[in-house]
């Protein structure tokens, strides 16, 4: 079974970046997208999601509040926040929710340890 | 396969397994190989090492078990240039293989340049599987100093280089280098910058503390560069200021460069720049700036095929641009007038060759003015190709306009010329201000018919007439002094001098002169009338004053009075009703108002005569500490008291009561602030101070001082009350409820003590009041305080008492009789000088000194004739005498000032008789 | 005899120009992994201005159309962040920021986009870094793309005042090798100098710190 990874941003180039650090790292993985919160939650009711990326500063619902949302949903599913509003503020609201602060912009380099780390992860059994 | 147990920890276990299955063949020729070789997995988090061989172990010092399950960059230091790591792994992700020098670390902390060359091993499917590492130490390539290596690589560096030349060629050759590193906070400096910083050269070299950096720092400039340093510590990426330098009493402008390096995750790691003196420079530059600014001179300098030519401040101004460095040449040229020559001129690439002159107008960007520019400038070739237009433009529309002018005015020359003869005539005639010329003998050629209006002479009499001969005598010397000057054909101010009229009162006039050829010409304006409403002004300004004073004098000894006489009524009711227990309050009440009274009057002595301060070391702590209760108690529960002094306090010259009372004086005023209470803060600190900072100050000069602090959280002053604060009379208390002498009286008393007084307050903010005292440069010793007086007993010796005053007459000989002396007691000499000239027994004289008739001095005198060795105590209560006791006091004769008490008079009464045994 | 209240205002502008310069120093680094590139600045320059005084200075450096980047901030204190560049700059920044993820047509598609989220994470960096120095926080809206001759970049949408004054600030930036350059430029307004300024003293207070 595929891992599928969903990326919300509402920027195009901020997926198409994303997209390709994580192909490069997991280039099996299947990548799904979402222009905001909303969307996002379109997806996941639709099919399943193993591990979600997303911007925070997007029209409608910012990204912590969607992963606020997705936490209560998916205790275990790994989640990670993008964005370059490296305030300390949103970093520990971010890490409050279990969610791993990725810094804008995303890199190979920046976003290895998140990947590796969900990779890991989904091969615990699940509880 | 021995040697595969390097590859097979547990941790890469599978990994291992995987490169065996794929490499097999090969793992052993490579734990032969004579190159260091490293294998890592590009699948895992950081890339782990998953194999080394032998050669490996040998070059990094790192045995295979420690090597393996490490990062891949786990050889990287902080001095790795991070660019560098950069461009192999975009190297790596876009063709797989990379190879470049990076600086790496062996086990031992021994850093080299490490020539690595990486490629990648694909599985069947194409993917990265593994990725094979060879590392060469190419450290000999690199020799030289280890600075000059870090230096060499990167791109960033290289701008580094190139801003450095520029600096060295801007200053030939004198820019020296630092390097910060950040985790430690420590720099590195070379010899040159050790040099122009006046630091140890080795000391230098090895590192110093921040400390270091910022001491020699003007202290005008430090603050400044610190935050700018500090910016650069914190991520700041450029760095440049210029600031001045004092080493060895010298001062030096300096111009520092810097860059802060960040890591991967943008973390400062180190902040590294050239310093360059540009002392000379600097001088240069502010000649150069102020005679185009002066002269309105804007400069610019383009190079052909560019958009922006470079430009001077002054340039922009003359156009009506925002100040810039650079301006594109359109936006230049877009300000000229369509009809005439551009000011930079590059169409379709022609320009000019040689000298270039043009005028040309503009409309002036900022207020859409018309002024006419001229531009003068040369073109030059470049060795490098391409031509250069260098040159300045100045605005020359008054000089225009004067020509125009100019044109219009010879064609009307004649009819001016009459028309100006008749004007001026009809103001010298009907002028009411005195108009003359005055000639090189300092006699007057001509004068207007104002003179004799005003001053009653004949146009007869003043022609001919020294001016000074009409002078009041006291104005002499001020008009000799400006008619000196004006013959010297100097320009001098206006002056106000007295000039006699026939009748012979005066009048003051108010002179404007202007030399003119080999005369003087005068314009005088009769001022008596503003003089006079001048003085007036002054004089009711002064009563105002007086009346401020006295109104407050009387008030404070209303309250002291009424305290003393209260105090005394009550224990005469308490006496008569035989209830003697609570008495002792009540005579204390009284006590404390007298003392007060004493204490005031004390004051008021101090702030006219200056009286002469008793300066010794004092240690301020201890002093702030002995009278902390007494501030206590005076501030009340509602004010919290704070007191903060500085450990290392040094000790201060100053007088210990003056001080005391001073600080007395801060508190009540602070006090009285805050009626709805607050906290009242002292606190001491050691200060050094320049001249700079003591420019208000009349007697201090630059050095160390002990600041001490007295800061409220009151409600401030406003600024305009702020600006009176330290003037005499002065206070914000109704009329009657303050004397206004406090803050002006601790003015004095720091001032004289050669210290400063500092006020800082805004409205709602509370008021800081600092006193610096110059530190005193010794120990402390302890200067011996009188101990307290024992007044032995007499035996029957006489003295003979002269004092006017019924009250203080009764008490002297109260305490006369009490010490077991025999009193004689007079009220004059008219009742003293019988019993001096008598046979009578006398072996101390006691007089007042203001006495009715003769005074106690010449009543003195007069017992001197007939017993010479008399002692003698004069009381008194005037400070006068005491600050001229040395002239005032002969042999054998002492002065006690009043109010003294009782036991004083005792102990110094007793101490004369005993000395005369 | 008046007492001389140290004139602090010098240091204060030092150090918001500092403070800056930290800030734009995250951006460029930003912008420099965008790209790809070495990213130069200038040293930073504070101006106190009107909002209008703040456009001359852009169009008097300009002579052509700019586009920029704009993304408004509030908390403890407010205003305007913006990258800005000359519109012939535009296509070439698009081009750097997309690298080889994109073709060219594709590129010249998204442009409008990837001007917004290069903006996004230039000027997030920036105000971020800024505001963790600071120890506040701050709220930043979603970028927006603005093409003008430089007049209207400073205006005020939502009630046009224009005659208050400003802080401008604004740092140079070229990229290496590809010819492109322009400004970060921040727009601070003063509804609050006496709590600006209480920042300040702090953020001294932090950058200063022990060297003492």
């Amino acid at each position: 079974m595929t891992t599928t990874v969903l990326i919300v941003d509402d920027s195009k180039l901020a997926r198409i970046v994303i997209g390709k650090a994580v192909s490069s790292l997991q280039p099996g993985w299947t990548r799904v997208e979402a222009g905001n919160a909303d969307e996002a939650i379109t997806v996941i009711d639709a099919r399943p999601v193993d591990v979600v990326i997303l911007d925070y500063n997007m029209p409608g619902r910012d990204g912590i509040a969607l992963a606020e949302e997705l936490r209560a949903r998916f205790p275990a599913m790994p989640i990670a926040l993008a964005t370059a509003n490296v305030q300390d503020e949103i970093v520990a609201r971010a890490r409050s929710a279990d969610v791993t602060f990725v810094v804008k912009p995303v890199t190979e380099e920046g976003i290895r340890g998140f990947v590796s780390g969900a990779a890991l992860r989904l091969r615990l059994p699940q509880p | 396969m021995t040697e595969t147990s390097r590859a097979l920890s547990p941790a890469t276990g599978h990994a291992g397994t995987a490169l065996m299955a794929m490499a097999g063949p090969w793992l052993e020729a490579m734990d032969q190989s004579g190159v260091a070789i490293a294998v890592t997995d590009p699948g895992l988090a950081d890339e782990p090492i998953v194999y080394v061989n032998g050669a490996f172990e040998a070059l990094t010092g790192f045995a295979a078990a420690q090597a393996l399950g490490r990062p891949s960059n786990f050889l990287q230091t902080a001095a790795t240039d991070p660019d560098a790591v950069l461009a192999i792994g975009a190297a790596l992700a876009q063709g797989g293989s990379a190879r470049a020098d990076i600086l790496n670390q062996r086990r031992d902390g021994e850093t080299f340049w490490n020539r690595m060359s990486v490629v990648t091993i694909r599985d069947t499917k194409g993917l990265p599987a593994f990725r094979l590492t060879t590392l060469t130490d190419v450290s000999h390539e690199y020799a030289g100093d280890v600075t000059a290596q870090e230096l060499r690589i990167s791109r960033r560096d290289l701008i580094e280089a190139r801003e450095r030349l520029r600096v060295v060629q801007a200053v030939a050759g004198a820019a020296g280098g630092w390097e910060w590193d950040i985790a430690s906070n420590r720099f590195f400096a070379d010899a040159r910058f050790a040099s122009i910083y006046g630091l140890d050269v080795l000391a230098a070299a090895a590192g110093l503390p921040a400390t270091a950096f910022f001491e020699p720092i003007h202290a005008e400039d430090r603050m400044r560069v610190r935050i700018a340093v500090g910016g650069a510590l914190h991520g700041a990426e450029v760095f440049a200021r210029d600031y001045r330098i004092v080493t060895e009493g010298e001062v030096r402008w300096v111009s520092a460069r810097g860059r802060t390096f960040l890591d991967a995750q943008d973390r400062p790691v180190k902040f590294a720049g050239v310093l360059a003196d540009i002392t000379g420079q600097k001088k240069i530059e502010e000649r150069l700036h102020i005679a185009q600014t002066a002269g309105g001179v804007g400069s610019f300098e383009y190079l052909s095929g560019y958009g922006t030519a470079e430009v001077s401040e002054q340039f922009c101004r003359l156009l009506g641009f925002r100040p810039a460095q650079s301006l594109p040449v359109r936006t230049i040229n877009s300000v000229v007038h369509p009809d005439d020559p551009a000011i930079i001129q590059n169409r379709d690439g022609a320009i000019g060759s040689g000298q270039a002159f043009h005028e040309c107008r503009i409309t002036r960007a900022d207020t859409g003015e018309a002024r006419w520019l001229a531009s003068r400038g040369e073109y030059r070739r470049e060795l490098s190709g391409g031509m250069t237009f260098t040159g300045v433009i100045y605005d020359i529309t008054q000089t225009k306009n004067s020509e125009a002018k100019l044109r219009q005015l010879t064609e009307r020359l004649e009819e001016r010329v009459e028309a100006r003869t008749q004007e001026r005539d009809r103001i010298w005639n009907l002028s009411r201000d005195l108009l003359n010329v005055i000639g090189p003998d300092g006699t007057q050629r001509t004068v207007n018919p104002a003179w004799t209006a005003l001053l009653g002479h004949s146009e007869a009499e003043l022609v001919g007439m020294p001016m000074a001969s009409l002078v009041h005598a006291e104005d002499l010397p001020l008009l000799r002094l400006r008619l000196a000057a004006l013959l010297r054909g100097e320009t001098v101010p206006d002056f106000d001098i007295r000039l006699r009229a026939k009748d012979g009162g005066y009048h003051w006039v108010s002179w404007k002169a202007v030399p003119e050829g080999e005369a003087i010409y005068g314009i005088g304006r009769d001022v008596t009338q503003r003089k006079l409403l001048e003085d007036q002004l002054r004089q009711s300004q002064k009563m105002e004053a007086v009346g401020q004073l006295t109104g407050g004098l009387a008030h404070d000894f209303n309250n002291m009075l009424t305290g003393i006489l209260g105090g005394m009524d009550m224990v005469r009711r308490r006496v008569s009703q035989g209830r003697l227990d609570d008495v002792d309050r009540f005579l204390d009440a009284a006590m404390q108002s007298g003392q007060r009274a004493a204490a005031l009057t004390h004051r008021l002595l101090a702030f006219s005569r200056r009286q002469t301060l008793d300066n010794r070391p004092l240690d301020i702590t201890a002093l702030v500490g002995s009278i902390a209760d007494l501030l206590r108690r005076t501030l009340g529960e509602q004010v919290e008291l704070v007191v903060d002094m500085d450990p290392e306090l040094w000790s201060a010259v100053a007088d210990d009561n003056q001080l005391e009372s001073a600080l007395l004086n801060l508190a009540i005023n602070a006090r009285d602030a805050m009626p709805e209470g607050g906290r009242l803060t002292i606190s001491g600190r050691n200060a050094k101070l320049s001249a700079s900072d003591l420019a208000h100050s009349d007697r201090a000069e630059a050095g160390d001082y002990v600041e001490i602090g007295v800061a409220d959280t009151g409600l401030g002053m406003a600024p305009e009350v702020l600006a009176k604060a330290f003037d005499p009379f002065y206070t914000t208390k109704p009329l009657g409820q303050g004397t206004g002498l406090g803050l002006s009286m601790i003015y004095g008393f720091v001032q004289q003590s050669r210290g400063n007084v500092l006020i800082e307050s805004q409205e709602g903010q509370g008021t800081t009041i600092r006193l610096f005292l110059p530190r005193h440069a010794g120990a402390l010793t302890d200067a011996a305080k009188p101990a307290s007086i024992d007044a032995s007993l007499g035996q029957g010796e006489v003295v003979l008492v002269i004092e006017d005053d019924p009250a203080v007459r009764l008490l002297v000989l109260q305490v006369l009789e009490e010490l077991g002396y025999q009193a004689i007691e007079t009220a004059d000499g008219r009742e003293a000088i019988p019993i001096l000239q008598s046979q009578q027994q006398i072996d101390l004289l006691v007089s007042d000194v203001g006495l009715p008739g003769l005074n106690g001095r010449q009543l003195a005198e007069l017992a001197r004739e007939t017993r010479p060795t008399l002692p003698v105590l004069f009381m008194t209560g005037y400070a006068k005498e005491a600050i001229d006791q040395a002239r005032f006091l002969t042999a054998g004769m002492e002065i006690i000032t009043k109010p003294f008490a009782v036991d004083e008079l005792g102990h110094r009464i007793n101490m004369i008789l005993r000395q005369n045994k | 005899m008046i007492a001389h209240v140290i004139p602090l205002e010098d240091l204060e502008r030092d150090a918001l120009t500092e403070l800056v310069n930290i800030g734009m120093s995250r951006a460029a680094s930003s912008l420099r992994k965008m790209v790809g590139e070495q990213v130069l600045l200038s040293v930073p320059a504070l101006e106190v201005v009107t909002r209008g005084g703040a456009a001359t200075l852009i169009r008097e450096r300009e002579s052509g159309q700019v586009v920029a980047v704009r993304q408004d901030f509030e908390g403890i204190f407010s205003g305007r962040a913006l990258l800005i560049f000359p519109e012939a700059n535009s296509l070439a920044l698009v081009r750097a920021v997309t690298g080889g993820a994109i073709s060219a047509e594709d590129a010249a598609e998204l442009e409008d986009e990837a001007l917004a989220e290069t903006g996004n994470v230039v000027l997030n960096s920036c105000l971020a870094t800024m505001a963790n120095m600071l120890q506040q926080s701050l709220t930043m809206s979603l970028p927006e793309v603005i093409r003008s001759d430089g007049s209207s970049l400073f205006d005020l949408v939502e009630n046009g005042v224009e005659e208050g004054v400003v802080l401008f600030l604004y740092i140079n930036f070229a990229i290496n090798d590809r010819n492109i350059r322009g400004y970060i430029a921040m727009l601070m307004d003063l509804p609050s100098l006496e709590a600006l300024r209480l920042l300040i003293a702090d953020f001294i207070r932090r950058v200063v710190g022990d060297e003492t």
